[in-house]
């Protein structure tokens, strides 16, 4: 048994890359969403404007995603 | 200066497809001088991927709010899930075209982004959404 090599792995780190690219965004359209629903449940009556300024929340986050999956076009 | 989110979301559309469209343009002049025709397709990919995927967001809490305030989420976060899987699949499909030339498409997708982001921003931040829309 080679003992010098005791904790091996083998893969591509691109696939670590797609996570974080997911895990990121993913817990930042949670907090948006999860603050619209606290901030509706407070004052239905600014549901329609609130639902606007939470797309604009996930606009950026998913332009976070977006950018960290098409990465693999220029450091592959 | 949008008055209903109808019009704030046709505002978006507009804007956010001639942003893209003269981006698309602008990627694939640069594209073909740098990589010759993948660069150019590679560019009409990238800005069509991102209007796409952008348009798809912008229309999910629009016709999400149409509904029941479960119904918006669930299109809206259904809707974002599916269309990142689509994108990662995509993206798989792309990456080994010999079609394709990656720094340009990647290049002319974040321009498109940006753009579209800061275009969402002034749109959203210049609108007067009445209370009872």
């Amino acid at each position: 048994m080679d003992v010098t090599n005791i904790a091996e792995i083998s893969g591509n780190i691109a696939v670590i890359g797609y996570g974080l690219a997911a895990v990121g965004p993913g817990i930042g359209v949670g907090l948006v969403v999860s603050k619209t629903i606290e901030s509706i449940a407070r004052q239905p009556e600014l549901a329609a404007k609130l639902q606007v300024t939470m797309w604009l929340g996930i606009a950026f986050t998913e332009a976070l995603a977006l950018i960290g999956l098409a990465t693999p076009f220029i450091f592959a | 200066m949008a008055n209903s989110i109808a019009e704030l979301f046709k505002q978006v559309f507009i804007r956010g497809s001639l942003l893209v469209a003269a981006i698309a343009v602008i990627g694939s002049v640069v594209g073909f001088l740098v990589a010759g025709m993948p660069g150019l397709v590679s560019a009409l990919i990238g800005a069509g991927l991102t209007l796409l995927f952008v348009t798809l967001t912008a229309v999910s809490v629009y016709v999400g709010g149409k509904l029941p305030l479960g119904g918006f989420f669930g299109v809206v976060l259904g809707g974002w899930v599916l269309k990142l899987v689509g994108f990662i699949v995509l993206i798989g499909a792309l990456k080994g075209a010999d079609f394709i030339s990656g720094p340009v498409l990647f290049f002319t997708l974040v321009a498109s982004i940006l753009g579209t982001l800061a275009i969402d921003s002034v749109l959203v931040l210049k609108a007067r959404i009445p209370i009872d829309a």
